[in-house]
């Protein structure tokens, strides 16, 4: 059976496949294909930050009591990869590649180390709290991040 | 669990960026040392110079950075959170920067008070860290290859301390001690347990991270560092208990899988996916084939009679173990570290009152490079030196400028932190 670590987990590295592919339409000076990319991968963050904030923290919360715990602070940094990722959508209108990078770069490395403390302290937490419920949430939780 | 209440803390910036900032200051003095001594420092690796300038490197330079990237890398890979950073921090940088610089300095003087005021320094320091990091991780189960591999490089690192102590002890004359069997025993902790360990550990993570490549194979992240401890393990028994032999087939086992390793992180590094090479992946890069290059002259003086006969070998080993392995490695990962941090830390301070600057804009990605240029070159000249010892000198030269370049562009960093907070403070002042 498949646990959330295994569900989310790949996500993100999907996620970062979408984030590879702008870079290198950016490299190759393809702003269309670049808009379109980066398109691509907002839209995958947006579902992905989506399910865990409406259907995972939730469930977590609810199981363990702590709302102010680790999912406040994953909450938080949610915020600050949005704020990155609509800095970089600004610079990739303006097609400024330079400015992008920056911006571009900063997401990346706040991602990864956003994406390691869930998948090695918040998810194993999650399956082990939530195994009861575990199959219906990962149901819901892949037509959420798919399509 | 109770660690997860806890699960933002990410210590205070100043615990992490005073070992940062302070490392390069060891590799200026490096250079400066080898300008002083000019070819006597590739005399031989027994000379007080060549000793005084490899722990330089290593007890200063990279241990620095090393303990100063544990501190902070601990709550966020494996939820462990030290207890009072900075206190821990600020004791541990003071007794490892004053051990760091005397060592040295008993290495060209041989004064025995020296060497025991370092061995305060480093078993005090040693022990503070392993403590409070022991402490931190307790309870903290090895669910993964990155965790396991910075307990087990933290027990080498204790291992590699208390045996340099001894030695230390023995030179500063209280013990007869077999010391040129335990420099290599030194040697091996040092570089294969507590180095390649910390540094495989935190490959698995950041190599696919920074620079989005599949992941090091299951197999490979579960056993590469346990197997490097138990290699070493049993190196050190048999090597002590007269069994050359078989001693000698462990360290060849030994070598292979440090040079699995460095050749696996190549391979990977191939795949990325990123459009192109950025400072970090060309220290990366640059770092492991002077790792693979150190191991097969490592091999090679143990196969072949006239390399062992060539007494430049070890000198040679040594610039490209230290200064193209770890000193690259290192450089790449402040590159990336210490502008993260400073982006974190100040989106931290302004939310919602200003927008942080951006990673690039906190180091200039041009000032990175043209560094990183500059420390090829000292390392060539480096390998150069090994062969014409007249060209020590400019090698010398060219170390001190490479690492004060380092440190200007990490002191960039600071300064900027430091414009940007007070522009913060203004903005809550006058809304």
């Amino acid at each position: 059976m498949d646990t959330i670590r295994e569900l989310l987990g790949n996500h993100h590295r999907e996620c970062d496949e979408f984030f590879a592919a702008i870079e290198q339409a950016i490299g190759a000076g393809d702003w269309a294909s670049a808009s379109a990319r980066f398109a691509q991968f907002e839209k995958a963050m947006q579902q992905h930050f989506d399910v865990e904030e409406s259907i995972l923290f939730p469930a977590f919360e609810a199981r363990t009591g702590m709302t102010m715990g680790p999912t406040a602070v994953m909450r938080s940094e949610h915020a600050q990869i949005r704020e990155l990722m609509s800095a970089a959508a600004e610079s990739i209108a303006a097609h400024d590649a330079e400015e992008y990078d920056g911006y571009a770069e900063t997401m990346h490395i706040m991602t990864q180390q956003h994406n390691m403390k869930e998948e090695n302290v918040l998810y194993p937490m999650c399956d082990q709290h939530l195994s009861a419920e575990a199959s219906a949430l990962i149901g819901r939780m892949r037509d959420g991040i798919s399509g | 669990m109770q660690a997860l209440l806890s699960y933002d803390q990410s210590p205070p910036i100043t615990a992490p960026f005073r070992f940062f900032l302070t490392a390069p200051v060891f590799g200026v003095l490096a250079g400066l040392l080898l300008v002083w001594s000019g070819p006597n420092a590739f005399l031989s690796r027994w000379t007080p110079e060549a000793l005084a300038l490899t722990h330089l490197i290593t007890a200063g330079f990279m241990l620095q950075v090393m303990l100063g990237a544990l501190i902070q890398v601990l709550p966020v890979v494996a939820g462990a959170n030290m207890a009072r950073p900075l206190l821990v921090a600020s004791l541990v940088h003071a007794a490892i920067t004053l051990g760091g610089l005397v060592l040295p300095m008993a290495f060209l003087t041989f004064q025995p008070g020296m060497f025991i005021f370092a061995t305060v320094c480093f078993i005090s320091g040693g022990l503070l860290f392993v403590g409070a990091s022991a402490w931190a991780m307790r309870g903290i189960p090895a669910t993964g290859p990155t965790i396991n591999g910075l307990k087990i490089a933290v027990s080498g690192l204790a291992v590699t301390i208390a045996i340099g102590v001894a030695m230390s002890l023995g030179l500063a004359g209280w013990f007869n001690l077999p010391l040129l069997q335990l420099a290599d025993i030194h040697l091996v902790w040092g570089f294969v347990v507590w180095s390649l360990g910390l540094l495989a550990a935190v490959a698995y993570v950041v190599v696919p991270m920074f620079q989005i490549t599949p992941s090091y194979p299951d197999w490979f992240g579960k056993q590469f560092v346990p197997a490097a401890l138990a290699l070493a393990c049993l190196w050190t028994v048999l090597g002590s208990i007269g069994f050359e032999t078989s001693a000698f087939a462990v360290g060849l086992a030994l070598a292979v899988a440090a040079a699995a390793f460095a050749s696996l992180t190549l391979m990977l590094q191939k795949r990325s996916k990123r459009s192109r090479f950025d400072t970090n992946q060309h220290c990366w890069r640059v770092a492991m084939v002077s790792i693979l290059a150190a191991i097969s002259l490592w091999m090679a003086s143990a196969v072949i009679p006239a390399v062992a006969e060539w007494p430049g070998w070890p000198l040679l080993c040594g610039v490209l173990l230290m200064f193209g392995g770890f000193v690259s490695v290192i450089t790449g990962m402040l590159y990336k570290i210490v502008p993260f941090l400073a982006w974190l830390h100040l989106q931290n301070r302004g939310q919602g009152v200003l927008l942080a600057p951006n990673m690039k804009k906190i180091i200039d990605e041009q000032a990175m490079k043209r560094q990183m240029i500059s420390h090829f070159a000292a390392g060539t000249l480096l390998v150069l030196a090994v062969f014409l010892p007249e060209s020590a000198r400019p090698a010398g030269v060219a170390v001190a400028v490479s690492q004060a370049w380092l440190l200007r562009n990490l002191w960039s960093a600071v300064r900027v932190f430091r414009e940007h907070c007070r522009k913060i403070e203004m903005k809550r002042a006058k809304p």
